[in-house]
């Protein structure tokens, strides 16, 4: 116990030592992750035991697995805890019963902990038939980590948190909730729950016997895995032991190291490693370059990534300042150019809370945003929120103020202010009215078509819906099947308004039946 | 103790469902304004089992089966628990002295007593007389879960910021746990009557517009009214549900209600109208409240479908809707459009909290309508032609577009927005083409050409 584990010590094979009095094992080979990658069914009790149990039951009581000193009694009385206790953990599955050790050699452990001597020496010539009963999972949390050669065995015990560690990384998701990743919880509470859901599967498959140890072992065996760690660099990534159950839950921020200005974006399935994460300083230049790069290539794919990236950082570091504003404000006002609502809605609804926290920024820019955004989806419930939250200095500004406008210019039918204010948007308010601006050209269309008679000029459509010129509006009309509807007069081209009211009316109904809504806010 | 226990023999022997109720309300009868505190004080954590159970189970008078008088010993020691939680967050709000999540923990308590009560009704130990009772447990679950939400608030503020490892900062905005926990409690009692298969003498059916009007109300306050669609949806779905009219009328003006506002938010103008009436016509004379809530939605929906404005008597017995709907009426009347404007603008706070604000600007197409009204009224007659008489005259209704705008620059006030010729066209099409107006507009000839059939040039005004 007292040798420091500063050697990889699940790389090789130990030396298996003359003495030990412990039957032979199948095999070294550390086992597959295939093997220990299924998932703990839940497993009926009291009905068959599977063959793996039954065969290992066999094992235990075979002739030549003998160890003198260890009763027939205390060998079923073990026997039954081992399988009893994997059943109640639903890993009667899991647990390749092949190499997993067999009871004498638990029992040979109780004894050596209970006399707490170096059972290296002692475990096996001491006769005393002591049946302290350390439940399973002890054993296992206790052998795996034993930093003596002559426990290694358990590396094989592909039963607790060690199946874990031998699997790589993409495979280690699948342990636990696979999707988890991917809910956003819609409140505390409920991600609460998950937590601790996960946190009572953790209890019970790991923490369970480390409480019968003294704080003093825990102690040791904590500074034992902060030592293994620098291993996790090791060649082979599947050999590195990774102490999840450490630190998975602990929600303390990490500090990041990394100089890398830029990093892909990976979704985090576990606390990320200091080194790959970018303290602030160097994000702050990671920005700067973003922003050049994105001047000068316009490379949307990998912007986006780098900017989930960075926001990534931000959270795992507990970022929360006008850096973090600035951040994910200029990803919404690139995914707002790219059309891309999901991301957009995303950093809206982030910048919301920032807003909040009064962390500066531009609150008014995308209260703008968020007024045009709830036009296009038309949702009155939320509109109205909005409007209950507007403060006299929110109307006053520039873009909130215009966004009132196009709405009340909508509500009221007022097409004609409606377009003047879509040719006139500030900042980038015109990306959000584009999405609404087609449904909204056949509104007025429908209500033109239905009032003037017997035509109007394309002239006066053109002035009238915003378009860039007569030859786009003739382009909008003969998209929507109004090419028949022309006639040329006098140098003019005129729109037959008379017989159009059916054809705009219809488009209108359809246009606005179907919102396209990505990503809520 | 004696005293509940005096009432709840009383109730179970007069089989009086509300009665029953009261015996387990966490707000003490007017007449023994202690009776809460006697309560508490008479037992403790340690006795409370034992003494409720030899003031239920064991009492010849009552005779209960056992499942039954054990299921209200499981009531009343929860109950006895709630009230000990309730009483130590009202003594410390008094002092002034509030501990963290104190008001969660009477949520908690009370959500105990509301569950044995669903527990024992799911599983039919309590006979359906006895539905007030969960009545009475939803009503407060909502109001302790309303407390506790508004003391985490105080506490936290309403963002929570992730300390995982998400991708992203925020974790949730605007928390109302405890009262989308009491929403999800109040669906249980409310499926729990609407499933009710027991024959309709004796069947909690008959608690379901109780509880479903519990569940609008906690959806509205949640601001999840697409919720309360569902509701509806499902009481529809019940083929073997006793008329709406079979219910005490309570219950069927409140459901009325919120079946009218559910549909005025979808704006379904015509439901709205149809159930806000029925509710209006059934309230009871003396519930003013009630009826001002009616009113609320009731007068801009007729404005919407009938173009119709409340009468200064309507309004009367309402100073605060007389406050909140009179100089919007006024203008709209008038055909102001620059009072309109204004005064949308200085009701627009109490508008939104209504939610009646986009609605009531639809009121502008009238306001509109009512000044175009008057310009061709002020258009006077053709001049009568040759054999003609007084009787067959008719309005001049070639209308020059010049004119309107000119009535819109008045209308909008000297200081007011100038409208371009092109908004004036833009504004009069609109009317057209919501019906307001019958006619159309001649561009070539800058004329607005309205029908010559009397009466329906603005339909529905006489001319």
């Amino acid at each position: 116990m007292s040798t420091p584990a500063a050697v990889p010590w699940r790389q090789q094979p130990p030396p298996t030592p003359a003495y030990t009095a412990v039957p032979p094992r199948r095999t070294f080979a550390r086992p597959e992750p295939e093997q220990s990658a299924p998932e703990p069914k839940p497993t009926p009790r009291k009905v068959d035991w599977p063959q793996g149990v039954r065969e290992y039951v066999q094992r235990s009581f075979a002739p030549e697995a003998t160890v003198p000193g260890i009763e027939r009694e205390d060998m079923e009385k073990k026997l039954k805890q081992i399988i009893s206790e994997a059943a109640e953990n639903n890993t009667l599955l899991a647990v390749d019963w092949n190499s997993y050790p067999l009871p004498q050699h638990f029992i040979l452990q109780d004894r050596k902990m209970a006399l707490g001597v170096d059972a290296n020496k002692t475990a096996w010539t001491n006769g005393s038939t002591s049946d302290r009963v350390i439940p399973l999972n002890g054993h296992t949390n206790n052998v795996s980590l034993s930093p003596s050669p002559k426990k290694r065995k358990s590396c094989d015990v592909p039963l607790t948190e060690p199946v874990d560690d031998n699997q790589p990384p993409w495979r280690k998701t699948n342990n636990r909730n696979v999707f988890e990743d991917r809910i956003t919880y819609a409140n505390q509470g409920q991600a609460d729950r998950v937590d601790k859901r996960q946190r009572k599967n953790q209890d019970t498959i790991a923490g369970k016997g480390s409480s019968k140890f003294p704080q003093a072992e825990l102690e040791k065996r904590k500074q034992r895995f902060q030592l293994a760690k620098p291993t996790s660099q090791s060649p082979h990534p599947w050999a590195s032991p990774r102490d999840d159950s450490e630190n998975e839950f602990s929600a303390g921020p990490v500090v990041g190291t990394c100089q890398d200005l830029e990093k892909k974006y990976f979704r985090l399935t576990a606390p990320p490693k200091p080194h790959t994460v970018r303290p602030l300083p160097v994000l702050e230049k990671t920005l700067e370059l973003l922003k050049t790069k994105w001047r000068n290539e316009n490379n949307y794919g990998y912007i986006c990534d780098q900017f989930k990236s960075l926001r990534q950082d931000l959270t795992v570091q507990h970022i929360k300042n006008e850096f973090t504003v600035t951040v994910y404000e200029i990803h919404a006002r690139i995914a707002l150019e790219k059309g891309d609502m999901g991301e957009y809605n995303q950093c809206q609804t982030q910048l919301r809370a920032l807003y909040s926290q009064k962390l500066g920024g531009h609150p008014e820019e995308f209260l703008a945003y968020r007024i045009l955004y709830f036009i296009h989806t038309c949702n009155r419930t939320d509109m109205n929120d909005v409007l209950a939250d507007l403060t006299p200095a929110d109307r006053r500004h520039h873009a909130v103020k215009h966004a009132l406008d196009v709405r009340s210019a909508l509500a009221l039918g007022n097409y004609h202010r409606f377009f003047r204010l879509y040719l006139d948007s500030p900042n980038m308010g015109a990306y959000l009215m584009d999405m609404f601006i087609e449904r909204e050209r056949l509104a007025a269309l429908a209500n033109i078509c239905k009032a003037y008679k017997p035509d109007v000029k394309i002239r006066f459509l053109t002035e009238e819906l915003g378009f860039e010129s007569d030859s786009d509006c003739i382009e909008f009309l003969c998209e929507h099947n109004a090419q028949d509807l022309l006639k040329e007069a006098d140098g003019d081209v005129r729109l037959l308004t008379g017989k159009a009211g059916l054809l705009f009316e219809t488009l209108r109904g359809a246009a606005f039946s179907k919102v396209d809504i990505k990503g809520q806010i | 103790m004696e005293e509940v226990f005096a009432d709840f023999r009383r109730a179970i022997t007069e089989g009086d469902g509300y009665g029953l109720a009261a015996t387990i309300s966490p707000i003490a009868p007017e007449h023994d304004a202690g009776r809460l505190y006697a309560f508490f004080r008479s037992s403790n954590a340690h006795q409370i089992d034992g003494d409720i159970r030899y003031a239920v189970k064991y009492n010849d008078t009552l005779r209960l089966p056992r499942p039954e008088s054990s299921a209200w010993n499981e009531v009343f020691v929860s109950y006895w628990k709630a009230v000990g939680e309730i009483l130590a967050a009202e003594e410390a709000t008094n002092q002034g002295r509030m501990r963290d999540a104190q008001w969660n923990r009477v949520y908690d308590a009370w959500k105990d007593v509301a569950n044995t009560l669903i527990k024992y009704h799911i599983s039919g130990v309590f006979p359906a007389w006895t539905i007030p009772c969960l009545y009475l447990a939803g009503k407060y679950l909502r109001t302790f879960a309303i407390k506790a939400d508004e003391q985490s608030a105080r506490v936290k503020g309403n963002v929570t910021f992730n300390a995982g490892y998400q991708d992203d900062v925020v974790s949730s905005i605007g928390k109302n746990e405890k009262l989308e926990d009491a929403a999800r409690q109040l669906n249980r009692m409310f499926a729990l009557c609407l499933g009710d298969r027991a024959p309709i003498e004796d069947s909690r059916k008959w608690g379901t517009y109780y509880t479903a009007n519990l569940l609008f109300k906690t959806h509205f306050k949640l601001n999840s009214i697409n919720l309360s669609k569902n509701i509806i949806r499902s009481i529809q779905a019940q083929v073997d549900m006793p008329p709406l009219e079979a219910f005490p009328k309570s219950h069927q003006v409140t459901f009325k209600y919120y079946v009218g506002v559910v549909a005025f938010l979808q704006e379904d103008y015509v439901q709205a109208e149809k159930n806000l009436t029925e509710a209006w016509e059934l309230c009871h004379k003396d519930a003013q409240k009630n009826q001002e809530l009616i009113l609320t939605y009731l007068i801009p929906c007729r404005l919407i479908t009938q173009h119709t404005l409340p009468t200064t008597a309507l309004l009367s017995p309402y100073p605060r809707l007389q406050a909140l709907f009179s100089p919007v009426a006024a203008c709209i009347k008038r055909g102001d459009l620059a009072g309109f404007d204004a005064a949308l603008v200085a009701g627009e706070d109490e508008f939104v909290k209504r939610r009646i604000y986009l609605t009531l600007e639809r009121g502008r197409d009238v306001t509109l309508r009512n000044l175009l009204r008057k310009v061709f009224l002020a258009g006077g007659y053709e001049p009568l032609k040759e054999g003609q008489t007084e009787a067959d005259r008719i309005r001049r209704t070639r209308i020059p577009i010049s004119e309107f705008a000119a009535a819109l620059k008045l209308g909008m006030g000297v200081d007011g927005q100038v409208l371009e010729d092109d908004e004036v066209e833009c504004m009069i099409a609109n009317m057209i083409y919501k019906n307001l107006m019958k006619g159309y507009i001649s561009r070539e000839r800058a004329m607005v050409v309205l029908s010559k059939n009397a009466g329906m040039a603005f339909p529905g005004t006489g001319v």
